[in-house]
C-alpha cells in the first residue's frame, strides 16, 4: 500500500498548495520524489515523533494541511498525547499515516507490530480512521482524508495473504466494499465483515470455497456510517449472524465497536483477532497470522461452523 | 515615566487582578503565575504585534495569561469573572478553541514548543511572512524530552522568528529544580542546541526588552528569565506550597498589601 499511498499523496500535494508532508525519518525508496518535488513543503523532522505531531499541529494552526508519516507503532503510541491534545482537541486537519498495520512488519519483532493502533486512536475526539482493504483501496482513502477538515489516521499494511482483488461494489463515502454475495438458494447464510487488510484473508478463503454461503464485506472507515452502508445492513438483516475479522487485538478493536452497533440485529457475532501470546515466535506476516489462528483455512472453518 | 516604570504599573495591575481571581476561585498555581506575569506583561504590551502568536507552553500559568489578556482589553470583565466557575471558557489550563488569543490548549508539559516551532516554520517557510512566535516555558517543563526534540528542530531549521522564554523560577512540582532533575547550566543547554541564548533577571523590564528584541537572522532566540516563584508577594516567594495552595482572606489581604508596598 505504501507505493499507492505515495503516488496518491504526491498527486494531492500537487493540487493542494496547503498540504505539507512530514516524515519521522522514514521513506527510503518511497518518498524521494515527494522530497524532491515540494521543497519546504516536505520535512524530514528526524527521529522525533512527539515533535513531529506538535509541529504538524502548529503548521495546521497557521493554515497548512499536514501529512505526518512514520511506521504505524511509532506514528501512534509514542506520540499519542500529541495526537490527542495538539491535533484532536483542536480539530486540526493533520493526516497521520502509519505504515505497517497489524503484523506487516512480522519478522521485525513485537516493537514493530501495530495491533493496538486503531484501539488507541478510535476514542479520540474528531478523529477519523481509514484502514484500506488492499492496495487498490488506498487512493480513495487518501482522497477522502484530503478533504476532511479534521484529523485522520491512515493504516497502511501488507497482508500475509496478499490479494488485490477488485470488489463487487464500493461505497464512495464509507469505502465499504463487497467482495462476495451469497447465492440465497440455501439457508439464511452468514455475513462476514473484515476490517481493513484482513479482508485479504477472507478473499483468499473464498478462493478455497467460492460457493461459501456468505456475504463478504471489507470496511475501511471509522466512525461508521452504517445508515449509508445499506448492503451490509441488508445482509445482516437477512443472516442475523456476523463473523468479524481484523488484524488487531480484540480489545479496543473495530470489531467491538461494530458489535455494539449491530447488537440488537444479530443472533450470533463471532470474532477473529490477533492474539497476544507470551510464547510467540517471530516470522513473516503470514507466519504470525497462522500462529494467531487467522488464515484462509481457519476463516473458512469459522464461517462453516457458523453456517452449520 | 520610563519604559520599565510603565510596565511595572501594568504588571502590578495584572498581579492584583490575578490574586483576586485566585482568591475568589480558591484556586492554586499562584506562585507560578506571579513568576511569569512580568514576562507576560512585557510580551503583550511591547513585543507581540497582531500578526504574531503567543503559546503558553507552561499551561499551568493560564490564570496569569487570562489576567494579562484582561488587562490589555482582550478579555472582558464578564468573561474573566467566569474563571474557574462551572461553564467557564477559562479553566485552570487553557482549553482548545476557547479564546481566540490562546491558539493552543496546553497543560501537559512539553507540548507548546513543538506547536510554536510548527507555527514558526509555517510562517517563515510556507508563507514567507515576517510573523513571529513566542513561547513561554517553565524550567521544570524542560525535563520533558519533547522540549529538546523541538529545540533541535527549531535550531536546525533556523527558526529566526521564534522566541522562547524559560520562566526559570527554580521550583517544580515536588521540589527545587536543582534537586529534582538538575537541568543547569540551562543557558548552556539551549546554546548548545543552537539557540541565540540570553540569561536575564526575568523581573527586570529593561533586561526583558534587551533580551527579546532584534532576533538573530539565522537562529531562534532563547531567554532564560531568572524569576522568583511568587514574585511580589513576600510570604509566597520561593515557597513550593504556593504552587498548590489557595489563599485565605487574611493571606489575600496581606498579599495585596505586599504588592502595593513593593517598590
Amino acid at each position: 500500500m505504501r507505493i499507492e499511498f505515495v503516488k496518491a499523496v504526491h498527486a494531492l500535494m500537487e493540487k493542494d498548495p496547503k498540504s505539507v508532508f512530514l516524515t519521522g525519518d522514514l521513506g527510503f525508496n518511497a518518498l524521494e520524489k515527494v522530497a524532491e518535488a515540494f521543497g519546504p513543503r516536505f520535512l524530514n523532522v528526524g527521529v522525533a515523533e512527539q515533535n513531529m505531531m506538535g509541529v504538524a499541529a502548529g503548521l495546521a494552526m497557521t493554515g497548512a494541511r499536514p501529512w505526518a508519516y512514520s511506521i504505524a507503532p511509532f506514528a501512534t503510541y509514542r506520540c499519542l498525547e500529541q495526537i490527542r491534545n495538539d491535533i484532536c482537541l483542536h480539530d486540526l486537519p493533520v493526516r497521520v499515516v502509519g505504515n505497517g498495520g497489524g503484523y506487516t512488519y512480522g519478522i521485525m519483532g513485537s516493537t514493530h507490530h501495530a495491533l493496538e493502533d486503531l484501539a488507541v486512536l478510535k476514542p479520540l475526539p474528531n478523529m477519523s480512521l481509514f484502514f484500506p482493504c488492499s492496495n487498490n483501496h488506498v487512493a480513495a482513502a487518501v482522497a477522502l482524508m484530503g478533504e476532511l477538515a479534521g484529523p485522520s489516521y491512515l493504516r497502511l499494511a501488507i497482508s500475509g495473504f496478499q490479494s488485490d482483488t477488485a470488489p463487487l461494489s464500493e461505497n464512495p463515502l464509507t469505502l465499504t466494499r463487497r467482495y462476495a454475495a451469497r447465492s440465497r438458494k440455501q439457508g439464511r447464510g452468514l455475513t462476514v465483515v473484515c476490517a481493513g487488510h484482513a479482508a485479504q484473508i477472507a478473499v483468499a478463503a473464498l478462493v478455497l470455497d467460492p460457493a461459501l454461503d456468505a456475504d463478504v464485506f471489507g470496511i475501511a472507515r471509522y466512525p461508521f456510517d452504517l445508515a449509508s452502508d445499506a448492503e451490509v445492513m441488508a445482509s445482516i438483516a437477512d443472516t442475523r449472524r456476523v463473523l468479524f475479522i481484523e488484524e488487531h487485538y480484540a480489545s479496543g478493536g473495530i470489531g467491538e465497536s461494530f458489535a455494539a452497533e449491530v447488537a440488537g440485529k444479530v443472533d450470533a457475532f463471532a470474532r477473529m483477532n490477533a492474539v497476544y501470546r507470551k510464547d510467540q515466535r517471530y516470522g513473516s506476516a503470514a507466519f504470525h497470522l497462522a500462529q494467531t489462528g487467522m488464515t484462509p483455512a481457519t476463516v473458512l472453518a469459522a464461517a462453516r461452523e457458523m453456517l452449520a | 515615566m520610563t519604559f520599565a516604570d510603565d510596565l511595572r504599573r501594568d504588571a502590578l495591575a495584572i498581579r492584583k487582578t490575578f490574586l483576586g481571581m485566585h482568591y475568589r476561585a480558591k484556586a492554586g498555581h499562584i506562585g507560578t503565575g506571579l513568576s511569569a506575569i512580568d514576562a507576560l506583561a512585557y510580551l503583550h504590551k511591547s513585543w507581540l504585534t497582531p500578526e504574531d502568536a503567543f503559546i503558553l507552553s507552561k499551561g499551568h500559568g493560564a490564570s496569569s495569561l487570562y489576567a494579562t489578556l484582561h488587562h490589555f482589553g482582550v478579555l472582558s470583565d464578564e468573561v474573566l469573572d467566569t474563571y474557574y466557575k462551572d461553564g467557564t471558557l477559562l479553566p485552570a489550563h487553557p482549553a482548545a478553541g476557547a479564546i481566540a488569543a490562546i491558539p493552543a490548549a496546553t497543560g501537559s508539559l512539553g507540548h507548546g514548543l513543538p506547536i510554536a516551532a510548527g507555527m514558526a516554520y509555517g510562517r517563515k517557510y510556507l508563507e514567507g511572512s515576517t510573523a513571529r512566535i513566542a513561547a513561554l516555558l517553565s524550567d521544570g517543563e524542560c525535563n520533558e524530552g519533547s522540549v529538546w526534540e523541538a529545540a533541535a528542530f527549531a535550531a536546525h531549521h533556523r527558526l529566526s522568528n521564534l522566541l522562547v522564554i524559560v520562566d526559570a523560577n527554580g521550583l517544580q512540582g515536588f521540589g527545587k529544580t536543582t534537586d529534582v532533575l538538575d537541568m543547569e547550566p540551562m543557558a548552556d543547554k539551549w546554546k548548545s542546541f543552537g539557540f541565540d541564548t540570553r540569561e536575564i533577571n526575568g523581573h527586570d523590564f529593561d533586561q526583558l526588552r534587551e533580551a527579546c528584541s532584534e532576533l538573530d537572522a539565522t537562529r531562534p532566540r532563547c531567554v532564560i528569565a531568572r524569576t522568583v516563584k511568587g514574585n511580589g508577594v513576600r510570604f509566597m516567594e520561593g515557597k513550593l506550597e504556593w504552587h498548590y495552595l489557595p489563599m485565605t482572606e487574611a493571606q489575600f489581604n496581606e498579599a495585596l498589601a505586599d504588592l502595593e508596598g513593593a517598590p
